[in-house]
């Protein structure tokens, strides 16, 4: 992957050219030497018009992520071929991701031009027959692929040949066409495998106007101009991201001329700008939309070359400061280097560099970040703070492709930590702080409204994971519905607050041996005995089932290190490792008492 | 026709040294008709012109493109 991602940074890009250029070459390459990778995406693409351009741009920008992808692309306007067939390319491709290209003009043929040869019932009609067709192919997909559908909706028309009068129409050409498009959004809304693709505003963004290169149109039919597929790609990629497991976690703020205008050292709390004036209002609302990210679940840290005290009274007392205290899972204030203050950010929310975003007007600060930690993702800020907003609001790296119950309160369970922590400085021994944390782990089954979170977990958990298998909510759901598999989830709760579901556990049980698959636990609920309570569980249910053995497995990664020997200090006996895996067994007539001060909820 | 000749051997990936007027898609292997249409692109951005959709179907060699630039006033210093 390393190979490809150099031949990328060795060409300048300039233009939809390049990506053709960078195409071959990265292809020659991985003929040359299969490229090693971690990540792999195979991407299908149907569509009702030459898409071409859409395949390179795409293909550049997943190696330049890291992510080494494999695209197929459905024969010219045989896409309904393609679907409804169950022995054609696309299901033999078997893809994780299908795009499905549809555009206005093919759906509409002739009328396209004459929507008013319909009358208004016949454009009603349209409508419904469209949505059932579109409807009846994404079924069809469903039944012959798990993969992830990306359906596009329709870019609505700019022109009528009404004019001005288009809309006192009955139920005119636009208004069809926008008919079309909220159904489809109403019908996906809760679909976790389909997700509708807003290509209408990705053309309002561009401009309509500038969407088509007619006489490409008309000489190839590409009803995109070619220009423009990268920006298209680059719309694709937060589903490819996400999908991925490669959203980040954490925005890092700077303050100065950052959160607010000027220098809280020299200009003082009344001297600095924020608030409703020309001059504060892009801050404001720059932070007006820091916290509606925090609220979907961006967990917000700051790091600042400050005096404390001057910047924690604008915090405390600013009356615009949007931002309080309470928003910060970690703060550092001081001067420190932007760099060490990083890494100890991420170590006291104990997440990796690499789920950062960090935020800083000097250019200085985020070059020195650039280099020290490539991992880091740090935003070029415009030069006029009035652009901040604009730019904050481009990142598409926070997204996932759904936002479950313990996301949206990220932001929250993270401040909270902020507290345990500080409570564990002033408890004297492990003990104590366990008793005055008032932990409650509650245990259940998989069900379906836990199946997402589960896999979310196998998906994301690097750390505390004895095998880091990966799974998809497919794999979860049919292991759930197994009699021989045992899947579990944990929950964590304690007086500062819910961390939700945190941990997995998958079971297979034999007649005498149980072995567990997977045992994870995400790392900011670890070290309060909350893994020893959940293999308590484990070795009591095998117990009551009369099981005699249970075994676990550690595979060594290069992130799961604080996992190694888990088992072995839980009163496993190691066995002879197998190549890269490390194997122990408990023997069940042994007891494993539950950990003091632990509250344990069953459910079954 | 140094521009030029930097922007086709950059979209067809051939030599600099190699292009006279008879290049064209017959003795270079990356002009497809795609890449045909990535090259009309190309100038059109570069030289901030807009050719006719006949000019763009009528092409044969670099000979032909040279004159299709040079009549929307493009000045080609050989």
């Amino acid at each position: 992957m390393e190979t490809l991602k150099k031949i990328i940074a060795q060409k300048k890009i300039k233009g939809i050219s390049d990506y053709f250029t960078l195409y071959r070459r990265l292809n020659r390459a991985c003929k040359e030497k299969e490229p090693s990778y971690d990540k792999k995406m195979k991407i299908a693409i149907l569509s009702s018009f030459t898409s071409n351009g859409i395949k390179e741009a795409l293909y550049v920008k997943c190696c330049a992520l890291g992510i080494f992808p494999e695209i197929y692309v459905a024969k010219y306007k045989q896409y309904t071929q393609e679907i409804l067939n169950p022995e054609s390319g696309l299901y033999q491709f078997s893809p994780d991701l299908i795009i499905l290209f549809i555009d206005a003009m093919t759906l509409w043929g002739d009328d396209f031009f004459q929507a008013y040869r319909r009358s208004d019932t016949s454009r009603k009609e349209w409508v419904s027959e469209n949505g059932d067709e579109i409807e009846s192919l994404i079924e069809k997909i469903k039944e012959g692929s798990s993969a992830k559908i990306l359906l596009h909706n329709l870019s609505v028309p700019e022109y009528s040949p009404l004019g001005i009068l288009e809309n006192k129409q009955d139920f005119g050409f636009f208004e069809a066409t926008e008919s079309l498009n909220r159904k489809l959004r109403a019908d996906y809304k809760t679909d976790r495998q389909v997700f509708v693709f807003d290509y209408d505003a990705f053309c309002s963004k561009i401009g309509k106007q500038h969407i088509v290169d007619h006489k490409m149109y008309y000489i190839g039919d590409m009803k995109l101009s070619l220009n423009h597929m990268p920006a298209l790609a680059d719309a694709y990629l937060p589903y490819i991201k996400s999908m991925a497991s490669m959203t980040r976690k954490c925005l890092v703020l700077d303050l100065d001329n950052t959160l607010w205008g000027g220098v809280v050292g020299e200009d003082g709390l009344e001297g600095i700008r924020l608030g409703p004036t020309p001059e504060g209002r892009p801050f404001w609302e720059f932070q007006k939309y820091i916290l509606s990210l925090f609220e979907r679940g961006v967990i917000l840290a700051i790091n600042s070359k400050n005096n404390f005290e001057d910047a924690i009274q604008v915090i405390r007392e600013h009356p615009d400061m949007v931002l309080r205290e309470h928003h910060f899972a970690a703060m550092r204030i001081n001067w420190e280097d932007k760099i060490s203050n990083i890494k100890s950010i991420a170590e006291e929310i104990n997440i990796g560099t690499g789920s950062l975003v960090f935020l800083d007007d000097d250019k200085l600060n985020q070059e020195m970040v650039r280099t020290a930690c490539p991992e880091v993702l740090v935003p070029v800020l415009p030069e006029d703070p009035s652009s901040y907003l604009q730019m904050l609001m481009e990142i598409d790296d926070f997204s996932s492709l759904q936002i479950t119950d313990e996301d949206k309160n990220k932001g929250r369970m993270y401040a909270a930590q902020k507290k345990r922590t500080a409570i564990k400085k002033t408890a004297t021994d492990l003990s104590e702080y366990l008793k005055q944390l008032k932990t409650k782990v509650t245990i259940e089954k998989a069900n379906s409204f836990t199946i997402p979170r589960i896999s979310q977990l196998t998906q994301k958990t690097n750390q505390f994971n004895m095998t880091t298998k990966r799974y998809l909510e497919e794999d979860i759901k049919s292991f759930s519905r197994r009699e021989d598999v045992l899947v579990l989830s944990l929950k964590a709760e304690d007086k500062f607050g819910d961390n939700g579901i945190c941990g997995v556990a998958i079971v297979k049980k034999g007649p005498e041996q149980w072995e567990i698959d997977s045992f994870l636990l995400s790392c900011r609920v670890l070290g309060r005995k909350i893994e020893e309570t959940f293999v308590a569980y484990i070795i009591e249910r095998a117990k009551n089932e009369q099981a005699q053995t249970l075994v676990g497995t550690f595979s060594p990664t290069p992130k799961n290190m604080p996992a190694r020997g888990f088992y072995e200090k839980a009163g496993f006996s190691p066995l002879e490792g197998k190549k890269g895996r490390e194997i122990s067994v408990y023997d069940l007539n042994k007891a494993y008492p539950y950990p003091d001060f632990i509250q344990l909820i069953r459910t079954d | 026709m140094k521009r030029l000749k930097a922007i086709l051997s950059d979209v067809l990936e051939i030599d600099e040294a190699s292009i006279t007027d008879e290049t064209s898609p017959d003795n270079v292997d990356t002009w497809d008709s795609m890449n045909g249409l990535v090259l009309v692109t190309e100038l059109e951005i570069k030289f901030n012109i807009k050719f006719k959709m006949e000019e763009v179907t009528s092409v044969k060699c670099v000979g032909d493109i040279k004159a299709a630039l040079r009549s929307h006033g493009v000045v080609l210093s050989e």
